[in-house]
């Protein structure tokens, strides 16, 4: 079934060659996800989070950033399989925002 | 901050596309790389802690072995595919058992494949060999690192396995009409790494020197290994 | 966790086999892409078994496991448009059970 992702030939633009560093949230998501993999966890797979950012729907799919797609996906997938919760996540990241808030969190 | 491309060409998505919106951040337009802005980056980093506290607590997983784990995400890199190619421009029976298996192949100059397996695709004069990943960004990652923006950009995945000449012209590279292309489309269980060709005027360079010459590109297929100029 | 997997499908295709990739419709995660198709290719490499994605998508670790091979594709026949070289070609692995054995007459070969 093809999905929005499924794009091999399909028409497209001109290559942009510029080049974008790795940060750090970037390699530490992929890092917990490949943890989460591993051998002695095999909790989540590679092909649960590819499910995952491919049913997000085209526009939330296109809104992100390629690791930002990974990081919801692995998120959704964790909560979909009862690893954690939601509302455990929201107080976990209100905790982390209060000590390190950016500019339009500081409001709260 | 957006990157955005010339006067993309319209692909067949048939939904309407001339609005900016935002996304923690992000902002696009078609075909344009989407990168996440600022605001974008911090709110990720935020996310990306608050869940790692949580499973964390859960005893899932350590900060300890997380650390390690970003080591080991960025410890390889262009240099461990490069040796590989050295060997194997000046030490033509491990060429052959590279190219029967890579993965037995790195193991010899003690360099671990985490994937389930490496194929090695050499280059000759009559077929020049370039990797994608259609569906999302499959890559060596053990042995290259992490892949360049473009590699999983829309216009890479969705132009070259379809007009791979074109692509390759892009990239600055037009082969000879008496080349023919392959295109690996690598989305499954293989990971792949072109073995380019030896440039000429490399006669008697230690392996040391040859891989210094072997770039990322090359070994993605976008590129050859040109001649050092003295 | 996950048990091992314990079960082997059969390999169904030796190297140099020609196969029409099936439209099997299958929702959700799969691995075949879209272009590839009802398209005729020639087996150039058995890679071994793996897990299915489309299985592992959705949690499930204990198998089967299929074989996977490498199938190349003449670019003139999957697009319908002349190459700049006739040889031009792609190379892609498809799980076993998206192969159909090829019919030899008027197919893409």
């Amino acid at each position: 079934m093809s999905g929005y992702h499924d794009i091999g030939g399909h028409a497209a633009g001109p290559i942009v060659k510029t080049e974008l560093p790795f940060q750090h949230w970037e390699k530490q998501a992929e890092a917990i996800r490949n943890l989460l993999g591993d051998n002695s966890r095999r909790v989540v797979s590679l092909d649960e989070i590819r499910l995952g950012f491919e049913s997000f729907g085209l526009e939330k799919y296109q809104a992100f950033s390629f690791y930002r797609r990974r990081l919801e996906a692995l998120i959704d997938t964790l909560e979909k399989k009862g690893l954690i919760t939601r509302s455990e996540f929201e107080q976990e990241l209100s905790a982390v925002q209060s000590r390190w808030p950016l500019p339009d969190q500081e409001k709260r | 901050m957006t990157i955005r491309t010339p006067s993309p060409s319209h692909d067949h998505h048939d939904h309407d596309h001339d609005h900016d919106h935002d996304h923690g951040g992000a902002t696009h337009e078609h075909d344009s790389l989407v990168v996440e802005d600022e605001v974008g980056s911090l709110l990720a980093q935020q996310m990306v802690d608050a869940l790692q506290a949580l499973l964390i607590r859960r005893g899932i997983l350590s900060a300890g072995e997380v650390t390690m784990e970003i080591q080991n995400l960025e410890a390889p890199g262009t240099h461990l595919g490069a040796r590989m190619v050295a060997r194997a421009w000046l030490d033509s029976a491990y060429k052959q058992r590279l190219l029967r298996n890579g993965k037995d192949g790195a193991a010899e100059l003690k360099i671990k494949i985490g994937e389930a397996q490496l194929v090695v695709v050499e280059n000759t004069p009559a077929l020049h060999n370039v990797v994608v990943c259609t569906l999302c960004s499959c890559y060596p990652r053990s042995i290259l690192g992490q892949p360049p923006s473009w590699y999983i950009s829309t216009a890479y995945r969705a132009r070259t396995v379809r007009e791979p000449a074109r692509v390759l012209e892009e990239f600055g590279l037009t082969l000879p009409l008496t080349t023919a292309i392959c295109v690996h489309d690598s989305n499954a269980d293989m990971r792949f790494l072109v073995l380019p060709m030896r440039p000429v005027g490399t006669e008697g360079m230690t392996e040391d020197e040859l891989s210094q010459l072997v770039t990322r590109d090359s070994m993605i297929g976008v590129a050859l290994v040109v001649t050092p100029s003295r | 966790m996950s048990s091992l997997a314990t079960t082997m499908n059969r390999v169904r295709f030796s190297v140099g086999d020609k196969a029409v990739v099936a439209d099997l419709r299958k929702p959700g995660h799969v691995r075949t892409p879209d272009y590839l198709i009802g398209h005729t290719g020639e087996v150039i490499q058995f890679c071994g078994y793996f897990l299915n994605p489309e299985d592992l998508s959705i949690g499930r670790t204990s198998g089967p496991m299929v074989p996977l091979y490498r199938v190349q594709f003449r670019m003139e026949t999957l697009w319908r448009a002349p190459q700049r070289h006739p040889d031009d070609r792609l190379c892609i692995e498809i799980y076993d059970h998206w192969l159909m054995p090829a019919i030899e007459t008027g197919s893409d070969f």
